[in-house]
C-alpha cells in the first residue's frame, strides 16, 4: 500500500483531524479521563484477541520471541543514550530519561500497525502481541539504572551536586526497588497480559461471544483514540523551539533505528513474515508514552519532562503514524524479498 | 459564638505521579488528614491538560496545626532540592470546631 493510502485510513485520517482541530483553535475537547479510557479498552481488546491466537500457538516460538524482545529492551535504550550523548544538547540524566521512552513501547502505535496491516489485507503473526506486552518494561530498568550510572559520574566530578547527590543517597536502594516493582506491575502491562490470558485460556465459544466486543468497535474506539492522541500531539508544538533541532532530530532517526532492530530480529532472527517483522519493527521504533514517563518523573525527577514528553508524543508518535509504518511495512517486504 | 482554631492551610500543586510522596510526607508529620483534586494548568514542565495521566497535576490540601509547619516544609524543600518540580505556598485558616 503506498503511503497515500495509509493516510487515507479513517484512524490516522482521526489523529489528523484532532492534529488541526488543535492548530486551528478549535473548542473541540474531550472529557477527562476519555482518552484513559479508550486505551483500557484497546489494551483489554488486543489483549483477547491475541491471546486467544496465542493459545493456538507454539510454545518454543513464544518462549523465543519473549526472549528478543527483553534484548530490544534492554539494547535499544543503551543506543538512544549513546546517540543523545553524541548530539551534546542534553545532559546525561536527561540523555537517560529520554533513551527509556524510546526502548519501550507505544501500544497506540502498535495497535495502528495492526488497523494498517488489517486494511492492506496483511497477515502477521500474534507472537508480536506478547513482544509489546514483554518490552514495556526492560527500558525502564535500564532508564534508571543509567539515570543512576550518570549521577554517580556526575558526584565524582562534582561532589557538590545537590540535586543529582541526594536522590542516590536518600533511600536509593528502597526507591529503585519500588520503581521495579511500578515498571512490572505497570497498569497497562497488568492490563495487556491480564487479557492475553484470559484470551489464551477461555473456551473458544466463550470467546466468540465477545468478538462484537472486542473486533467489531474496534475501529471506531481507535479512531476516537487517536483523534485525542492527535490533539495531544499538536499541544506539543509549541515546546518544539525549546528542545531544539538536533532532538527534534533524534525523534524522527532514533525510530529508523529501532525500526532496522526490529527488522532484523523478526525478519531473520525469528523468521516472521512480511506482516509480523513490520510490527516487530514498529515495536523497535515506538517510544512509550503512557508507562515510562511516570516512573522516569519520579526516578530522574532531574530530566525535564518536556523533553521526554515532547519527543516520544509531540514528534515521533506521530512521525510513526503517517510516516513509519507504511514505511516499515516497505522495508519488511524488501528484506523478505532479499 | 463558634470556636474556630487557627492553623495553617498548605497547598501544593504538583504532578499526579507525585501523590504517593506527598501522602507519605503528611502521614509522617501526623497531619489529620488531606485533600487531593485534579488540576490543569502550565509551567516549566509545560502544559498540563489533565487529559493523559503524564499530563495531570494535582492540587493537595492539607491543614495543620501551627507548630507541625516547619517539619512539613522541611520535608517538601528535600523534595524540591532533588528536583522534584512543585508550588508550596501557605496560607493562614480558621478551622471551626465542633
Amino acid at each position: 500500500m503506498s503511503l497515500l493510502g495509509n493516510l487515507l485510513i479513517p484512524a490516522v485520517l482521526f489523529f489528523a483531524l484532532g492534529f488541526l482541530a488543535r492548530l486551528v483553535k478549535s473548542d473541540l475537547r474531550m472529557p477527562p479521563d476519555l482518552a484513559k479510557m479508550l486505551s483500557i479498552y484497546l489494551l483489554v481488546a488486543i489483549g483477547l484477541h491475541g491471546g486467544f491466537a496465542l493459545g493456538k500457538a507454539e510454545l518454543a516460538m513464544a518462549f523465543s520471541a519473549v526472549l528478543w524482545a527483553i534484548v530490544l529492551g534492554f539494547a535499544l535504550p543503551l543506543v538512544g543514550y549513546a546517540l543523545l550523548l553524541a548530539t551534546r544538547r542534553v545532559d546525561p540524566l536527561n540523555a537517560a530519561a529520554i533513551a527509556a521512552h524510546y526502548g519501550s513501547v507505544s501500544a497506540g502505535t502498535f495497535i495502528t500497525a495492526i488497523a494498517y496491516l488489517d486494511n492492506a489485507g496483511v497477515e502477521y503473526e500474534s507472537y508480536p502481541l506478547i513482544m509489546l506486552a514483554v518490552m514495556e518494561s526492560p527500558a525502564i530498568i535500564v532508564g534508571l539504572l543509567l539515570a543512576s550510572w550518570s549521577r554517580q559520574k556526575l558526584l565524582a566530578t562534582a561532589p557538590v551536586a545537590g540535586a543529582a547527590g541526594a536522590v542516590m543517597n536518600n533511600g536509593g536502594d528502597r526507591q529503585l526497588a519500588r520503581l521495579l516493582h511500578d515498571a512490572f506491575t505497570n497498569g497497562s502491562v497488568m492490563l495487556l497480559i491480564g487479557s492475553m490470558v484470559i484470551g489464551a485460556v477461555s473456551r473458544p465459544s466463550a470467546m466468540e461471544k465477545l468478538f462484537p466486543f472486542v473486533d467489531e468497535i474496534f475501529m471506531g474506539v481507535l479512531c476516537l483514540f487517536l483523534l485525542e492522541m492527535g490533539m495531544e500531539a499538536a499541544r506539543r508544538i509549541g515546546e518544539f523551539r525549546k528542545i531544539g533541532v538536533v532532538l527534534v532530530s533524534f525523534g524522527v532517526m532514533m525510530p529508523l533505528v529501532g525500526a532496522l532492530f526490529g527488522i532484523l530480529v523478526g525478519q531473520w532472527v525469528l523468521g516472521f513474515g512480511v506482516g509480523g517483522t513490520t510490527l516487530v519493527a514498529v515495536l523497535g521504533a515506538s517510544a512509550s508514552y503512557i508507562a515510562v514517563p511516570p516512573a522516569m518523573r519520579l526516578a530522574v525527577p532531574e530530566a525535564n519532562p518536556s523533553f521526554y514528553l515532547t519527543l516520544s508524543l509531540g514528534i515521533t508518535f506521530p512521525f510513526n503514524v503517517v510516516v513509519g509504518i507504511p514505511l516499515y511495512h516497505f522495508l519488511a517486504t524488501l528484506f523478505a524479498a532479499a | 459564638m463558634h470556636e474556630l482554631v487557627p492553623e495553617k492551610l498548605v497547598t501544593i500543586i504538583a504532578n499526579d505521579v507525585f501523590e504517593d510522596k506527598l501522602v507519605a510526607i503528611v502521614r509522617r508529620q501526623k497531619a489529620s488528614g488531606y485533600t487531593i483534586v485534579r488540576a490543569r494548568g502550565a509551567g516549566s514542565s509545560g502544559e498540563q491538560s489533565g487529559m493523559l495521566d503524564i499530563d495531570t497535576n494535582i492540587k493537595f490540601h492539607v491543614i495543620i496545626p501551627v507548630q507541625g509547619l516547619s517539619g512539613l516544609l522541611d520535608e517538601l524543600r528535600g523534595l524540591k532540592r532533588r528536583g522534584y518540580n512543585m508550588t508550596v505556598f501557605v496560607s493562614d485558616v480558621s478551622v471551626l470546631v465542633s
